[in-house]
């Protein structure tokens, strides 16, 4: 398979729910995993192949938007938990202001479309609502503490 | 058709006109209602403040507007794409922008405008109050739907920046510069603040409301001395008192433009723009963000707006925080 074939095969998996994608000819086989924290392709091709073949895997160097957002806790957690993560990058605050009381607390059922933390970039701030009607299990950031996109704030268990 | 759309078709006759007399049989032949119904409301006009001469033989011309920001005075100045096509104006509000997220998670479309004559409860950074006494500002909100991932929106928090910075260098002449991210001073003096929020899911922006409070007209002793900056207003700068629609409308007409260019071509050009109104390059500068302070010379923007501040050697990354020039 072309390397711009591939891409568009990349893109096309990555645009849907699906997680897993395999596809085998007699030249070729295709895997393509996608999880919340990595997104790999595999490649396996006969020896001729190999000089492109190996130069595929570059194709994904972003973690797909798809990874990001209310994702499957990771794999070490119990299944009953999900994390909310950090759609942008920025600064995540517990608090609407600094003296004010925190949005939430470990503990604490919140309300779907209820808001659980703020996150600032660049003076936009978004408000981050619970999804779904859940438990806060574990606050995993600081208070005012820098967050990565698609990094895990809060451990929940969805009510 | 409505009193106020009526009034807002004669405002807008009379702005296209510049001052020129228009006759009553035109006026009633555009707005397609009797010459005694158009004399109704030019009477609604003048009772709203619009001084509007009327002369046998001539007709009626607008001599001067109410300083006043009515939704029928802006729509019949603005002639914007997206940004005012739906003008929302309170005489006074707790906050436009708690009010843009209220009417932005019932629908309200792209572009929708809100504007107050004062908020009780005018919104800063992290909780602080912007300072909006009655009828000598501009405090407004506006609604965009762009079709971008969350991660990206913080992008129109520069884009405002030179919207604001180039309406008042156009209106006034004025040198606004921006101070990272998007405060916009003149002399040093803060002007102008801008607070944008967004309403997003995972991997998609439902909103994004642009926050805008603008000095125009307030006076000196209007300003506390216990700001956390030094604050001025335009009318401070210039010594005069500027109609507050003129400014207004600029501002949502620079907007319009950049928005549009941005929704075309992306951030490259935005963020050029922005940089043209910047000066902190190469300055020395303090960073508050949250618990940390950071001291170092600017380095520049990053593709991306993350301000890069030089420090012992490193250069690092900020993406949240208070800039203060010093030295």
């Amino acid at each position: 398979m072309e390397i711009k074939d591939l891409k568009t095969l990349i893109k096309l998996v990555t645009d849907t729910d699906i997680t897993e994608f395999e596809m085998e000819n007699a030249e070729e086989k295709i895997l393509i995993k996608r999880g919340p924290d990595k997104e790999f392709v595999h490649v396996a091709a006969p020896q001729m192949m190999a000089p492109p073949a190996v130069a595929a895997p570059a194709a994904p160097a972003q973690p797909a938007p798809a990874a990001s957002g209310t994702a499957d806790a990771p794999a070490a957690q119990d299944d009953k938990y999900e994390t909310i993560n950090s759609p942008i990058v920025g600064t995540f605050y517990r608090k609407p202001s600094p003296d004010a009381d925190p949005f939430t607390k470990e503990g604490a059922i919140v309300e779907k479309g209820q808001t659980i933390c703020l996150v600032e970039a660049m003076k936009l701030f978004n408000e981050i609502e619970a999804e779904f009607k859940c438990k806060i299990v574990e606050i995993l950031k600081e208070d005012a503490s820098p967050v990565e996109f698609g990094d895990p704030l809060f451990l929940v268990e969805p009510l | 058709m409505p009193h106020n759309d009526a009034r807002q078709q004669i405002l807008r006759l009379f702005m296209a006109r510049q001052g020129a007399f228009i006759s009553g049989a035109e006026l009633s032949r555009e707005l397609g209602v009797s010459r005694a119904a158009v004399w109704k409301q030019i009477e609604s006009l003048r009772a709203l403040g619009y001084r509007i001469e009327a002369a046998r033989s001539h007709g009626y011309r607008l001599q001067s507007s109410p300083d006043r920001l009515s939704a029928e005075d802006l729509s019949a100045r603005l002639q914007t794409r997206i940004v005012g096509r739906e003008l929302v104006c309170f005489e006074e509000t707790d906050s436009t922008n708690l009010q843009a997220l209220r009417l932005g998670e019932q629908g309200a479309s792209e572009g929708t405008v809100l504007v107050a004559e004062s908020q009780r409860g005018g919104k800063g950074r992290l909780g602080r109050h912007w300072l909006s006494p009655s009828g000598v500002n501009l405090y407004t909100s506006i609604i965009l739907r762009p079709r971008i991932p969350p991660w990206d929106a913080p992008q129109l928090t520069f884009l405002s920046a030179v919207a604001v910075a180039r309406a008042v260098q156009q209106v006034c002449g004025l040198p606004a510069r921006v101070k990272w991210p998007n405060d916009i001073l003149i002399n040093g003096r803060k002007v102008a603040g801008l607070l944008n929020e967004l309403s997003a899911e995972t991997d998609a922006v439902h909103f994004v409301v642009l926050g805008i409070g603008l000095n125009i007209n307030m006076r000196a002793d209007q300003i506390p001395a216990s700001l956390r900056y030094p604050a001025t207003s335009l009318a401070i700068e210039l010594e005069r008192p500027l109609p507050r629609a003129e400014v207004a409308c600029a501002v949502y007409r620079q907007l319009d433009d950049l928005y549009r260019l941005y929704l075309n071509e992306g951030f490259d050009p935005i963020r050029l723009a922005w940089e043209a109104c910047f000066d902190l390059v190469g300055e020395k500068v303090r960073v508050e963000s949250g618990e940390r302070t950071l001291t170092g010379i600017v380095q520049g923007i990053d593709t991306d707006g993350a301000l890069l501040v030089g420090s012992a050697g490193t250069v690092e990354r900020i993406l949240a925080g208070d800039v203060v020039p010093v030295g």
